[in-house]
């Protein structure tokens, strides 16, 4: 794959509503002394993509982000070093609108996918606060029956 | 810079005593035979004295006293102490196309005096330098300049070593940002990045005089209250930089005092009879802290399953199935490529079928069937953007999707996994908490009053390390604080400068100072970055060199890095990071401190001696060969202080690299360690001309009393 492999995103932004900065800041890692129980993702694309993920599977509609005011946060190159994410981006855009098609168009796929993680970001923030512990393991107990309570449902 | 000569009157016990360096190229290492107690550590801080005054001496010099401690007042109450050092400058200049090479040299001469009391009040010291020539000496002005060009003072600690000491570098005891700042302290100062900050505070006074034309233009206006309260805030940045680069010096100065009464307290319990204490006090810091090592790791492992593959596969199970029905729908219709390409074009290239029948260009049938099998190769290639794209999706993501399709979840069990080992571990560190506290409820009902004396010493140190670390906090909070609010009313200035009309020409200049000072930010962070690389890369080159002759850590060890965090990092297989403390010997630990001095100074490009003390220590067999061969190649002037154990077995090589050997001797050590009585009743280093292989009267020490001092240190 790895030859093969190409980033359509590598050119492409990623923007997001200013309201939703305090949390990136708050809930990434952004240097090596980090509290890791407090700020449990290792970079600002884990969180991004987290609520991507979080909000396809709720069956969550995607947000129209044209309506907030967003910013770039993340540079689309993040997505070099994790390459099986281009592929997942893909599948998100075709189960998403049905149409194979849409593989060909980045910038339609990535809008697609911020206006999921707009729609998703409320849910993994609640996600991180909610309980008594630290906000790693908040989140881990969610992200635990999110994973159950779907697959039983 | 190299050394050539120096000469000390009354700094310690260096009473009367002159040193020579070898500055021949082809014999770069000096060697000073002297046992422990001889005036090693004395001549160190007195060549730094010289060069770079008080600042050098342990405390900044505040209550060390210079003058030796018996000195007889009758030979006056005010001492007068001077240290000389003479060395040799390089310099190249370009002349009509070749590089001319000039060597001048220097001397440098510093003096104080003390009074003889038990304050030992100390003179400003005077320094000056001369040039030396033919014909005599002529004074050279500002000689601080010059020795700061040659020899960095951020860089005192990489070129002057005690071999121990150095291995603050990466010994687990000193607190973590410790030996941060200090490596990339060293480091950043090898560019002369002061330049660069130099530049970045130039640019930023331009950037408050622009401030202060937009101040005049809206006078009394809100634009002008803005303008002087930046002005202001830009006075309170620079005092609160200030104090946190102090906060951050006094904690790592405290943090090493800890240290040091550390290990008093555990020499006084040696001492007293309580080794079982002292061991038991030992095992359970070490426990502590690979359990602390160890949590640390599975902490970044729970981190690791929100970057994972899986938590998304998971999670995405559903709208991912759906979407590959799409594809597999598409691959059944045949609009999916197979990856048959690269097949047929093996066989074309092999000129045999897959089927067997021959591919041959000359045979008829063969023609026919490639002519064939290139359509074939053909068609496929004409797929159409799309279809390349859903190709590599197909079969990219295909393996991974039939994992999610089986219904069970990867990170349920990887986060079952985590969740058992931290506890796990967690468990064990509340444990061994508790054990080390029973330990030092111990320690405090111990009798002995010198080491409960040395622990409130330690209590006191502690307190003090503390309120400096959050001196730092509250300081860097201050710090953050104003920044945003600057942005604030910088971004409501510059709306207000829009409004304004002289205000387009002093918003153009603003945006010139931002543009530049970027920049320049830019410049330094990719700076320190290459040279980290550079130094990290020699340091680990020298390093495997070093202990590539011992077979134990050879296997263990596999290479050493230093992080974009300034951290010494030490791999063993598979990646795993290995701590110096528990996993690397006495021996490897030496070396990989001595390849980062080495590598610093080599990347410097500064042409500067390494005086390294001790720098065997522990070390033995083929290592310490090896450890002394390499450093002699790296270093453009290696002056090694050895005791005679560290000597043993090395002699071939000092016959070879040294071009100065001679050996110090105190005259303190008759008759315990020496042989003859010296006949001189002062305590002070005395310098015969023996070498690495000969003794005399003066230097003759007791066979079996060598190994007992080698003991004690
Ligand atoms: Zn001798």
């Amino acid at each position: 794959m790895a030859d093969r492999y190409f980033n359509p995103f590598q050119a492409i932004d990623i923007n997001v509503p200013v309201e939703f900065h305090e949390a990136f800041t708050r809930y990434c890692q952004r240097s090596a002394d980090a509290v890791i129980d407090q700020s449990p993702f290792p970079r600002m694309v884990d969180l991004w993509f987290l609520s991507v993920c979080v909000a396809a599977r709720l069956g969550l509609e995607p947000a129209d982000t044209t309506k907030y005011d967003t910013r770039k946060i993340i540079d689309g190159s993040i997505f070099g070093s994790d390459p099986w994410r281009v592929h997942q981006l893909m599948l998100i855009a075709i189960g998403k609108t049905g149409d194979v098609h849409i593989v060909s168009e980045p910038r339609k796929m990535m809008t697609l996918a911020s206006g999921l993680a707009v729609a998703g970001l409320p849910k993994v923030i609640e996600m991180l606060k909610d309980g008594d512990a630290e906000p790693i393991w908040n989140l881990s107990d969610a992200v635990d029956s999110l994973l159950r309570k779907e697959k039983a449902a | 810079m190299k050394l050539l000569r120096a000469e000390f009157q009354n700094f310690r016990m260096l009473r009367d005593l002159e040193l020579n360096f070898s500055s021949d190229p082809e014999k770069k290492l000096t060697v000073i035979r002297a046992a422990n107690e001889s005036g090693k550590t004395t001549i160190l801080h007195g060549l730094q004295w010289a060069l770079y005054g008080d600042a050098a001496l342990p405390g900044k010099g505040e209550g060390f006293r210079l003058h030796p401690i018996d000195w007889n007042a009758s030979e006056g109450k005010r001492v007068p102490i001077t240290a000389t050092v003479e060395f040799e400058l390089t310099t190249y200049r370009r002349v009509s196309g070749d590089v001319r090479e000039t060597r001048r040299r220097y001397r440098l001469v510093r003096s104080a005096f003390e009074d003889v009391d038990s304050q030992a009040r100390r003179s400003a010291s005077t320094v000056k330098l001369f040039a030396l020539n033919e014909t005599g000496a002529s004074p050279i002005d500002a000689p601080e300049a010059v020795i700061n060009d040659e020899l960095p003072p951020e860089l005192r600690e990489v070129f002057f070593t005690d071999g121990d000491r150095a291995l603050s570098f990466i010994e687990a005891d000193v607190a973590l940002s410790t030996k941060r700042e200090r490596v990339q302290r060293a480091i950043r100062s090898l560019l002369g990045l002061g330049v660069i900050d130099d530049a970045i505070k130039h640019v930023r006074k331009s950037a408050s005089e622009v401030n202060r034309k937009a101040k005049q233009v809206g006078s009394g206006s809100e634009l002008n209250r803005i303008a002087s309260r930046l002005e202001e805030m830009e006075n309170d940045r620079e005092k609160f930089e200030a104090d946190l680069e102090d906060a951050k010096q006094q904690f790592g100065a405290f943090d090493e005092k800890v240290d040091d009464i550390d290990r008093k307290i555990a020499a006084a319990l040696q001492k007293g009879d309580k080794e079982k204490l002292q061991k038991d006090l030992d095992q359970a810091k070490r426990e502590i802290k690979r359990l602390d090592d160890q949590l640390a790791t599975a902490n970044k492992e729970h981190s690791a399953l929100f970057r994972s593959r899986s938590i998304a596969t998971d999670l995405l199970a559903p709208l991912l199935g759906r979407a590959f029905e799409k594809l597999e729908e598409l691959h059944d219709q045949g609009k999916i490529p197979n990856t048959t390409i690269p097949v047929l074009q093996d066989r074309l290239s092999a000129e045999i079928c897959i089927c067997g029948e021959t591919l041959e260009s000359g045979d008829p049938g063969g023609e026919k069937r490639r002519a064939h099998i290139q359509k074939l190769i053909d068609d496929s290639q004409r797929a159409d953007e799309i279809q390349e794209i859903i190709t590599d999706l197909y079969y990219g993501a295909k393996p991974r999707q039939a994992d999610g399709d089986s219904g069970s979840s990867v990170w349920l069990e990887e986060y079952k996994a985590v969740v058992e080992r931290r506890d796990g571990l967690q468990t064990l560190r509340d444990e061994a908490g508790r054990k080390f506290r029973a330990l030092e409820m111990q320690l405090d009902e111990l009798p002995d009053t010198d080491i409960q004396g040395l622990r409130e010493t330690r209590r006191q140190y502690k307190d003090q390390r503390d309120r400096h670390l959050s001196r730092q906090s509250s300081i860097e909070t201050q710090l953050t604080g104003l920044r945003r609010e600057r942005e604030d009313l910088e971004a409501n200035r510059d709306r207000l400068l829009r409004e304004q009309k002289k205000g387009a020409r002093i918003l153009a200049e603003l945006e010139v100072t931002q543009d530049v000072t970027k920049v320049l930010q830019s410049a330094y962070e990719r700076i320190t970055n290459e040279e980290l690389h550079k130094v990290s890369e020699l340091m680990n080159n020298i390093f495997i060199e070093m202990i590539g002759a011992d077979p134990e850590q050879g296997a263990i060890i596999r290479h050493a890095e230093i992080s974009r965090e300034f951290d010494i990092i030490v791999y063993g297989p598979n990646d795993r990071t290995l701590n110096p403390d528990r996993d690397l010997n006495g021996a490897s630990r030496r070396a990989l401190t001595l390849a980062f001095i080495l590598a610093l100074t080599k990347v410097s490009e500064v042409e500067a001696p390494n005086v390294i003390d001790t720098p065997l220590g522990m070390t033995s067999g083929y290592v310490k060969r090896s450890i002394l061969r390499t450093a002699v190649r790296e270093s453009s002037q290696l002056v090694l202080f050895l005791t005679h154990d560290e000597i043993a077995g090395c002699e071939e090589i000092i016959d070879e690299a040294a071009g100065v050997v001679f050996t110090l001797t105190n005259p303190a050590h008759y008759p315990k360690m020496l042989v003859n009585d010296p006949g001189v009743a002062e305590r002070k280093a005395l310098r015969c001309e023996c070498d690495h292989r000969s003794e005399c009267q003066l230097c003759q020490r007791r066979a079996d009393a060598q190994a007992e001092l080698e003991m004690a240190s």
